[in-house]
C-alpha cells in the first residue's frame, strides 16, 4: 500500500535561492509526521509546494500513489487533504458556524445542486458536532472577529477538518497560543487522529509541541533534510542542535 | 434581515406599484428605464461586488440582449422565447469571455471587457445586413401575452417591474444559498477559500456569465421599451454609466443597484440645466465619493445607522442591527 | 514589397508611440500597484494644452514644453496624491474604478469645454517624403521613430546607469528591501508618476499630428497601452516596448491587408489570444500559482 504522502526530489528555486533543496520523503497512514527546523529552512516552501500553492521547480508530489504536483489547491482538497495556516485565515465577519459550514459545503453535491438546495447545504448538524468537539458551543453564533486569538487558532483547525480529510497539514498550528489553548488544541488534535485515523504533518518551531504529539520528526535545513527519527532521537542529533545554534 | 430594511422594502414596493398612475407617460417611462437598467445593475454588482471583478461589457451584453429580442420578434418569434434567447446568449459569451480573462490573476477582465465592448459596437455598426448599421432597427412592437398586450405605457411598465422583482428574488435566493457563502470567501480571502475546496476560477466565471445574462435580459426589455435601437446606445459610455451605477448605489451590497439605477436616470434630468454635462458631473460625483465613501449611498446608510444605534437613549438602539 | 516596407516603418513609428505609452504603464503598476485605465486620457490631454498654449500666442516650441510641464504638475503630481494616495489605501480594485472615472472625466471635461470636434494638430516637421532605400516614407514617421527612440534611450539610460533610477528599479522590484537600504520610496514613487507624466505628454505630442487632437483619442490609445503591456509581461518595462511595437506594426498590416472596418477589434483579438496562449506575456515569469 502506498504512503498517504510520498514527496520525491522536491526542489524550489526562486531566481538565485533555492529554497527547497531536493526533499524526499514519505508519511503512512495514521502518522504524525513533524517538521522541524531554523527559520529560513524552507519549511513554508515546502508546504506551498505540496499544497499546490507554489508550483516547485522539479520533483514530485504523491498522494496515495496519485501524482499531484502543481495541482490546484481545490482540487488537492477534494482529495482529501486539509490545511491549517501559521497567519491565521479564517472568515471574521461570517459567524462560527458559518465558517465551518463554508469549509465544509464544497464538498457537498455539486455546484448547481448546491445552489438550489438547502442554505446550509445540510451540514448545521456536521458543524454543531464540530463546535462541540472544539468546545467552541457557546461561541456558535458569534462573529468569528470577535474571538480570541487562541479561540480563532481552534477555529482554523476546526475548518481544517469539516470536510474530513485523510491528511491534514498544520503550519505552526502552535504559534501565538497560550499553555493552557495550547494543551487543549494538542489535545484535541491527537483525538480527532486518533478517532478518525487521520495522518497529520505539522510545521512547528515549539520543540515541546512536537515532541508530545508527534510520531516522527523532520529536520530541515536550508533546504535540506539534515535529520530525520522518533523526536527524542532528533532532539539528540548533533546536527541538529548545530544546525539550531548555527542561526 | 432587520424590521427597518424589510419595512424600507415595503414601502418602496408600494411606491412602485402606485405612484405610476400619478405620472405622465415620460415619467412612466423613466421608472420603466429604470426597472430595465436595475437588472443590468444587479448583473454587474454581481460581478463586481460579489465577485471582485471590473467588468466595462455590461453594455454591450445589453445591446446583445436587445437586438437578439428585436431580430427574433420582428422575424416572428414569441416574446418569452427571445425573452431566453437573449439571456442564454449573453450567458454563453459571457463564459467564452470570461475563461481566458479570469485564468490568471490581474485584472485582465476589466481590458477584456473594454475591448470586447469595442468589438461589438463595431459589429452593430459594421454588419448592416444584420443589424441595419447606424441606421439600427426601429419599430420595435411591444409584446403581447396571451391577449394582453403591453403597448400602453402603463402596462409595459408593470412587466418591467415584473420581470425586476422575479430576478431580484431569484439573485436574492443565490445570494443566501451555499454560493453566496462561497462569494463572501471568494471576496475576503481567495487563498483560503481555495484551500477550503473552493473553485474560486469557476464560481469567479460562473458570477461573470450570470451578470452577463443579467445584461441580456435587461436588453431585451429595453428594445421594447425604447422601441429604436442604434449601435451608440451599446458603447463604453453605457458601460461606464452601469458601473457608476453599481459604485455609486453601493457596490456588493444587495439593493445598491437599485438605488445607483434611480441616481443614474434621475441625473440627467437634474442636470438638464447643464445639458450633456451629465456624464461629466456622474463621473466627478464618483471621483470624490471613492475616497470618502467607497461603499456607496447603502454603505453610508448603514454606516449613519450604525452610528444611530449606538447612541444612547435612542429608540433604535433598543434594536439591533444586523448584517 | 515595397508597400509593406512602408507600413512596416509606419507602423513601428505608431508602434514606437504606443510603446512609450506603455512603458509609462508598466511602471506605474510595478512600482504602486497602479493599475492606471486613464492612460490613454493621459495620452489624449497634453495635446489640448499645446493647442490651449498656442491658441494663447506661443510658438510650437514653447507650447510643447508647457504642455509637458503642465502635464508633469497635473498628470503627475496631482495625480498622485489627489487621486492615487488616498485610494489605494482602500485597494487595487477602488483604485481601478477611480481611474476609469477619471478617464470618463478627463473625456467629458475636453469635449464640453474644448469641443467635440477633431482639432487640427501642427506636425513637427513640415511635410515632406523622403526616399529611405527604394521606399518613399514620410518624415514625419522618421521624425516620430528618431524621438521615440531617443525617449526610450534616455528612459532606458536613466533607469540603468544613473542611481535614482537604479533605485527607481529596486523600488518597483522590492520597496521592503528599498526602504531598509535606505532608498527613499516614497520619493522614488512619484517619480515614476513624473517619468510616465513626461512619457505620455511626448507620446500625445508625436501621435496627435496623425490622429488629429480629439476627445475619444484615449479609448483606442488606451487599449494599445494596455495590450502593448500585456504582450510583455505586464511588469516589464522591456516587454512594453516591444509590445507596443508589435501592436503597432500589426495594427497597421491589419488595417491594410485586412477589413479596416474592424480595425479597432485587432487589439482585442491580440490580447485574447496573447491571453490564451501565453498570459504572462512575451517577458513575465509564469505567475506563481494563486488563482
Amino acid at each position: 500500500m502506498s504512503a498517504v504522502l510520498q514527496v520525491s526530489n522536491l526542489r524550489k528555486s526562486f531566481g538565485g535561492i533555492t529554497a527547497v533543496n531536493d526533499v524526499s520523503f514519505e508519511v503512512e497512514e495514521g502518522e504524525i509526521l513533524g517538521i522541524i527546523g531554523p527559520n529560513g529552512s524552507g519549511k513554508s516552501t515546502l508546504f506551498n509546494c505540496v499544497l499546490g500553492q507554489l508550483l516547485p521547480t522539479s520533483g514530485e508530489v504523491r498522494i496515495e500513489g496519485k501524482p499531484v504536483t502543481g495541482m490546484r489547491p481545490c482540487d488537492l482538497n477534494q482529495l482529501g487533504v486539509s490545511r491549517t495556516f501559521q497567519l491565521l485565515q479564517i472568515f471574521p465577519q461570517l459567524s462560527v458556524r458559518d465558517n465551518l459550514v463554508l469549509a465544509g459545503q464544497e464538498h457537498q453535491g455539486t455546484m448547481f445542486s448546491r445552489l438550489v438546495g438547502r442554505s446550509d447545504a445540510g451540514l448545521t448538524g456536521a458543524a454543531e458536532q464540530m463546535i462541540s468537539f472544539f468546545r467552541l458551543s457557546h461561541l456558535a453564533d458569534d462573529q468569528a472577529g470577535s474571538l480570541s486569538y487562541g479561540q480563532q487558532k481552534l477555529l482554523d483547525a476546526a475548518m481544517a477538518f469539516m470536510a474530513g480529510p485523510r491528511l491534514v497539514l498544520l503550519d505552526e498550528p502552535a504559534g501565538g497560543v497560550n499553555l493552557t489553548m495550547l494543551a487543549h488544541l494538542r489535545e484535541r488534535l491527537e483525538t480527532y487522529q486518533r478517532e478518525r485515523k487521520a495522518t497529520f504533518v505539522v510545521i512547528e518551531h515549539q520543540m515541546e509541541f512536537v515532541m508530545a504529539l508527534c510520531t516522527r520528526v523532520l529536520v530541515l535545513a536550508e533546504g535540506r533534510i539534515i535529520a530525520e527519527g522518533k523526536p527524542a532521537d532528533v532532539r539528540r542529533d548533533p546536527a541538529v542542535i548545530a544546525a539550531y545554534l548555527g542561526h | 434581515m432587520n424590521r427597518l430594511a424589510a419595512a424600507a422594502i415595503v414601502v418602496a414596493t408600494a411606491f412602485a406599484i402606485v405612484v405610476p398612475f400619478f405620472l405622465k407617460p415620460f415619467g412612466i417611462y423613466l421608472l420603466s428605464l429604470w426597472a430595465v437598467l436595475t437588472i443590468a445593475a444587479i448583473g454587474l454588482n454581481l460581478t463586481l461586488g460579489y465577485a471582485g471583478q471590473v467588468s466595462l461589457a455590461q453594455g454591450a451584453f445589453i445591446g446583445i440582449g436587445a437586438y437578439t429580442t428585436a431580430l427574433l420578434t420582428q422575424a416572428g418569434v414569441p416574446y418569452a422565447l427571445a425573452f431566453v434567447a437573449a439571456g442564454a446568449l449573453s450567458f454563453a459569451i459571457g463564459w467564452l469571455l470570461g475563461y481566458p480573462a479570469l485564468r490568471v490573476q490581474h485584472h485582465y477582465l476589466a481590458f477584456v471587457t473594454l475591448a470586447f465592448t469595442t468589438l461589438v459596437f463595431l459589429v452593430l455598426r459594421n454588419e448592416e445586413w444584420l443589424t441595419g448599421g447606424i441606421y439600427g432597427i426601429s419599430g420595435i412592437m411591444r409584446p403581447v401575452f396571451f391577449g394582453w398586450s403591453t403597448a400602453k405605457p402603463l402596462d409595459f411598465y408593470f412587466l418591467c417591474l415584473g420581470v425586476l422583482i422575479a430576478l431580484s428574488l431569484a439573485t436574492w435566493w443565490m445570494v443566501r444559498s451555499p454560493w453566496g457563502r462561497a462569494f463572501v470567501a471568494l471576496r475576503e480571502n481567495p487563498v483560503r477559500a481555495l484551500s477550503l475546496g473552493l473553485d474560486t476560477r469557476r464560481y469567479t466565471l460562473m458570477v461573470f456569465a450570470i451578470g452577463s445574462s443579467l445584461g441580456g435580459l435587461s436588453g431585451a426589455l429595453f428594445a421594447p421599451l425604447v422601441q429604436f435601437l442604434e449601435p451608440a446606445s451599446f458603447g463604453l459610455n453605457r458601460s461606464f454609466d452601469l458601473l457608476l451605477m453599481v459604485i455609486v448605489g453601493g457596490s456588493g451590497y444587495f439593493f445598491g443597484p437599485f438605488v445607483g439605477a434611480l441616481v443614474s436616470v434621475l441625473l440627467p434630468e437634474w442636470t438638464r440645466i447643464a445639458e450633456g454635462y451629465y456624464l461629466l458631473v456622474y463621473a466627478a460625483l464618483v471621483m470624490v465619493l471613492m475616497p470618502l465613501c467607497p461603499a456607496g449611498v447603502i454603505g453610508l446608510l448603514e454606516r449613519v445607522l450604525k452610528a444611530l444605534n449606538r447612541r444612547p437613549g435612542t429608540a433604535a438602539s433598543a434594536r439591533v442591527v444586523e448584517q | 514589397m515595397v508597400h509593406f516596407f512602408q507600413l512596416l516603418l509606419s507602423g513601428l513609428a505608431t508602434g514606437a508611440i504606443y510603446a512609450l505609452v506603455a512603458v509609462g504603464f508598466s511602471l506605474l503598476w510595478q512600482t504602486s500597484q497602479t493599475i492606471n485605465f486613464a492612460q490613454g486620457e493621459f495620452v489624449m490631454l497634453p495635446a489640448f494644452f499645446v493647442l490651449m498654449a498656442m491658441n494663447a500666442g506661443a510658438p510650437l516650441w514653447l507650447a510643447c514644453l508647457i504642455a509637458i510641464a503642465l502635464s508633469i504638475l497635473l498628470l503627475g503630481v496631482v495625480f498622485k496624491f489627489v487621486i492615487v494616495d488616498p485610494m489605494l489605501r482602500h485597494g487595487v480594485l477602488p483604485l481601478v474604478i477611480s481611474t476609469i472615472a477619471l478617464a470618463l472625466f478627463m473625456k467629458e471635461a475636453v469635449k464640453d469645454f474644448y469641443s467635440s470636434q477633431a482639432q487640427p494638430f501642427p506636425a513637427l516637421v513640415a511635410e515632406g517624403d523622403v526616399n529611405l532605400l527604394g521606399a518613399v516614407v514620410s518624415a514625419q514617421s522618421l521624425v516620430v521613430l528618431a524621438v521615440a527612440i531617443v525617449t526610450v534611450v534616455g528612459l532606458n539610460l536613466l533607469l540603468n546607469k544613473t542611481r535614482l533610477g537604479r533605485s527607481m528599479q529596486a523600488t518597483a522590484q522590492n520597496p521592503t528591501l528599498a526602504r531598509i537600504l535606505g532608498i527613499p520610496v516614497r520619493r522614488m514613487v512619484l517619480y515614476t508618476f513624473l517619468v510616465n507624466a513626461v512619457l505620455v505628454a511626448i507620446a500625445s505630442i508625436l501621435i496627435s499630428p496623425i490622429y488629429l487632437a480629439k476627445f475619444t483619442n484615449g479609448e483606442t490609445l488606451g487599449l494599445a497601452a494596455f495590450v502593448a503591456a500585456i504582450i510583455g509581461g505586464f511588469n516589464q518595462v522591456r516587454g512594453a516596448v516591444l509590445g507596443g511595437v508589435i501592436v503597432g506594426i500589426l495594427d497597421n498590416l491589419s488595417a491594410a491587408y485586412l477589413s479596416s472596418q474592424y480595425r479597432a477589434a485587432f487589439p482585442l483579438l491580440i490580447l485574447i489570444v496573447v491571453i490564451l496562449l501565453r498570459p504572462q506575456g512575451l517577458f513575465g515569469r509564469a505567475q506563481e500559482r494563486t488563482v
